[in-house]
């Protein structure tokens, strides 16, 4: 066990509460911190949508933050009570962040509690859900790197709709009236499966809030729609998109392990490796400061959801795009064909340290406990990690990077012609 | 957030006060040879912060040497130390990561690791700033970093809008010149001798002030072996121009900004106010005229309130086709803060002003960053991280009489900054 495992291990694990009705509770008290934070995760996400109702999960829970509570949408008397509500919708799940001074927490919570036993899903608050929406689609068309993600995610995904964009698209949006929203809550807002993960100041709720919280929606649990397309069949692994961008994205995604996996631990390993070695190449030798072009290159492991995978991406702005990505494949190339001489110590130290100073907001905290409970059924995400790279060994090292980095499929989001 | 560098991380520090918390645990007092430190411990989090600021002119101690704060802040850090590295590959080598953030009058070198690397990184930093021996290697890369630096802030409409508008407020001293040069002449002709003279002036242990926080405890500044006691340099100070005048600039992007001269962190209340109605007015997402920007165009603003010791600056930059236009409604907005607030309005801005404050500043890095910039403006105890500090007392004291009669008396005669290209004239002529 080296100093940093040991280090990790006087952290206090998060304590975890399995709750009758399916609900997991999990609880990371922390008087320091300025704020409660909860994670309220329910098992409505895209995974539940029928292909033709593409933007759903989406278009439900923002009509929940603005659904009225006493006149007001749900998120403005949360922002006016000291406090803050936002969603994200993954492939399985929706999750709902939600925060608060201690000091208002209990009145925070409350008009969650309020709008989510109760929404109120009519024609106006419905239509302001989907512009936003909307505007929010828009937002991201002009983000490359999201739009290539994007992309190769819709091809990764086992089941078709679990690829769908995070917010639908427009021409599906405007089809999804209040009746389709009051369905689809009805349906897949239930206990089974979901999750309050409350970090920070929890000791400024009142007794039994998460209980409450944990209880607000009706009994029951919902299973995933299965949406099986048939692959297309062809040779080619690149796809390609025009947005109005002012330089060319390269995106290339390998499938990657999950966190129960024993190659976890050597893929963190991989992709902390990999991260330093594409940002040191563009970089001038021994600049210090972070630039455009260390924003340019990196490598993201994603392991969360189903379909885990580890994204390379370059930005053409740097400089000659394809040099740079065949250079960051080539390195892809490399360990998974070259025989690894001497210590991997250092890349050990670094995987760990970048997981670590990662893990140190609120919502970072909340959402790993969530996502090493459902995996494996253990939430002390600082202890598993850890070990999982405390046990990595060179060979390990390589036999993932053999397995893995094969063949990847490649995004390129490229400037239009007149833009 | 669309922001350069310098004002991102500005705005970070600026409006990143946490809420008062009995059970978090702050301490501050001597460093061991030399020197103060603050500190708020979290054991909890699995990282920790750990920073250095110093007072010290950008543009060195006789005026003459702009970026040279910069230029030995870098250089110190990338000094092979005696353990065989440097205190840059050093941070690097456990997953860590470190920034150097210079204003007009102050240096922040700031590391975010792992905890159990807490104790190297103090012992390393204490080393490289307390005792520098900046070397040509060094030299070197301070240099190159500082070329890339410029050479990218002149693409930075944020950076080039606020050096202009502080160019304006600020008659002379390192307030009105940029803390990163444009030409880099300047930086050309600093020598090894006076990097390392500026060095031992400016970052000796009695003129720095350590911040820590995160998973940390007193017993890490054992670690802290070098330094000599003594005084801290007096504050910088920057005459103010007392009839600032609008300007417009050459630039390679264009953009505009708009700036009024407010009150000193020593008029704690109004200070307060006056992030206040930055918040209210142009917060990202939230403020009353950031929402009326469409986000899908390419318009933006990024308004802040920059707390100093005196005067205080609120600070607007706004860009995009409709620039213009937002800038006449910003102006607007402001004068119509003179009016006070529906009662009911202001409780509810309040309220979201005191939330902002605290989820601004939930990481051990930005809690670090804000207690060093307030104790070397002059005024720690009003260091919104302070369990028990002046700043969360003053938010809650606001009211609507009380933040109309400031904006009255502080924000009545804005300063203007266009920046035009090549394009923008040829468009106008």
């Amino acid at each position: 066990m080296n100093a940093l495992v040991l280090a990790a291990a006087v952290l206090a694990a998060p304590a975890v509460t399995h709750g009758s009705g399916g609900v997991t509770t999990i609880v990371q008290a922390d008087a320091a911190a300025p704020l409660v934070h909860v994670d309220y995760v329910v098992r409505a996400g895209l995974d539940r949508q029928l292909l033709t109702q593409n933007g759903i999960a989406a278009l439900t829970a923002e009509s929940l933050l603005r659904s009225p509570v006493n006149g007001v949408p749900l998120q403005d008397a949360v922002a006016a009570a000291g406090g803050s509500i936002s969603f994200v919708v993954d492939p399985s799940d929706v999750r709902f962040e939600i925060e608060a001074l201690p000091e208002d927490a209990s009145r925070v919570f409350g008009l969650v509690h309020t709008a989510f036993s109760a929404p109120v899903f009519d024609p106006a608050t419905v239509k302001a859900a989907r512009d936003k929406l909307i505007t929010r689609i828009a937002e991201n068309q002009q983000v490359a790197l999201q739009v290539g993600i994007d992309m190769l995610n819709s091809t990764l995904a086992s089941s078709a709709n679990a690829g769908l964009p995070q917010y639908g698209i427009p021409a599906s949006l405007i089809q999804l009236g209040p009746g389709d929203v009051h369905a689809f809550f009805s349906t897949y807002y239930v206990q089974g499966g979901s999750f309050v993960s409350a970090v920070g100041r929890v000791d400024a709720l009142s007794g039994g809030a998460l209980d409450d919280l944990a209880g607000m929606l009706p009994a029951g649990s919902t299973q995933p729609v299965a949406v099986n397309l048939p692959k297309l069949e062809g040779t080619s692994r690149h796809l390609v998109a025009e947005r109005n961008i002012t330089s060319p994205w390269l995106i290339a995604q390998y499938p990657a392990p999950a966190i129960t996996s024993k190659d976890f631990g050597p893929m963190l390993v991989l992709s902390a490796f990999m991260q330093r070695t594409l940002s040191d190449m563009v970089e001038m030798p021994g600049v210090i400061s972070p630039t455009f072009a260390s924003n340019a290159i990196g490598a993201v492991y994603q392991f969360q959801g189903a379909e885990p995978n580890l994204v390379l991406y370059v930005n053409g702005g740097i400089g000659d795009p394809q040099r740079s990505f065949l250079t960051a494949l080539s390195i892809a190339s490399i360990l998974s064909s070259t025989k690894l001489e001497g210590s991997i110590d250092d890349f050990k130290t670094m995987a760990e340290g970048d997981f670590l100073t990662n893990a140190s907001s609120l919502e970072s905290r909340a959402w790993l406990a969530v996502l090493y409970e459902e995996n494996g059924g253990e939430a002390d995400y600082v202890t598993r990690t850890m070990d999982a790279i405390s046990q990595t060994t060179a060979a390990d090292l390589q036999r993932v990077a053999r397995s893995y980095l094969g063949n990847p499929t490649i995004a390129l989001v490229l400037p239009r012609e007149d833009s | 957030m669309r922001a350069g560098p310098l004002t991102a991380a500005a705005l970070a520090v600026l409006l990143a006060p946490l809420a008062a918390s009995a059970a978090a645990m702050s301490s501050s007092g001597s460093l061991p040879h030399g020197g103060v430190y603050t500190m708020t411990e979290d054991p909890t989090v699995p990282s920790a912060a750990v920073d250095l600021w110093f007072r010290a002119p950008s543009d060195g101690y006789d005026g003459s040497s702009q970026g040279i704060s910069r230029f030995a802040a870098t250089a110190a850090a990338a000094t092979t130390l005696s353990g065989g590295r440097s205190l840059v590959a050093l941070i690097r080598s456990v997953g860590g990561s470190l920034a150097i953030d210079v204003y007009p009058d102050m240096v922040g070198v700031s590391a975010d690791v792992p905890a159990s690397a807490a104790r190297r990184v103090v012992a390393a930093m204490s080393s490289a700033y307390f005792a520098p021996a900046i070397t040509d290697d060094g030299l070197k890369i301070a240099r190159t970093d500082l070329a890339v630096l410029s050479a990218q802030q002149r693409y930075y409409a944020d950076d080039l809008v606020h050096n202009a508008l502080f160019a304006q407020l600020f008659t002379s001293g390192p307030a009105h010149v940029a803390a990163i040069p444009d030409d880099l002449g300047p930086i050309k002709s600093i020598t090894l001798e006076a990097a390392n003279a500026f060095a031992k002036r400016a970052f000796r242990s009695a003129n720095a002030t350590f911040t820590l926080a995160g998973n940390v405890d007193p017993a890490l500044l054992d670690a802290v072996t070098e330094g000599s006691p003594g005084a801290p340099d007096q504050p910088v100070v920057s005459p103010v121009a007392a009839d600032p005048q609008s300007k417009t600039i050459d630039a390679a992007v264009p953009g505009q900004g708009v700036a009024w001269t407010g009150p000193p962190i020593s008029d704690e209340r109004a200070a307060t106010a006056m992030d206040f109605v930055a918040d209210y007015l142009f917060r990202e997402g939230t403020g009353v005229i950031t929402k009326t920007i469409d986000p899908t165009s390419d318009n933006y603003l990024d308004g802040q309130f920059i707390t100093l010791r005196n005067p205080g600056v609120m600070l607007v930059s706004i860009g995009g086709s409709g620039s213009s236009a937002i800038e006449a409604q910003v102006v607007s907005a402001v004068e119509g803060m003179r009016k006070p607030l529906d009662p009911a309005a202001f409780a509810a801005a309040r309220e979201a002003f005191l939330y902002h404050l605290a989820s601004d500043s939930q990481t051990p890095d930005e809690q670090a960053a804000n207690l060093g910039w307030y104790a070397v403006e002059g005024n720690p105890s009003y260091a919104p991280s302070s369990g028990d500090s002046a700043y969360w007392k003053a938010a809650r004291s606001l009211d609507p009489d009380y933040v109309a009669s400031v904006v009255k008396k502080y924000l009545t005669h804005p300063v203007e900054v266009h920046l035009i290209t090549e394009t923008t004239k040829d468009t106008a002529s």
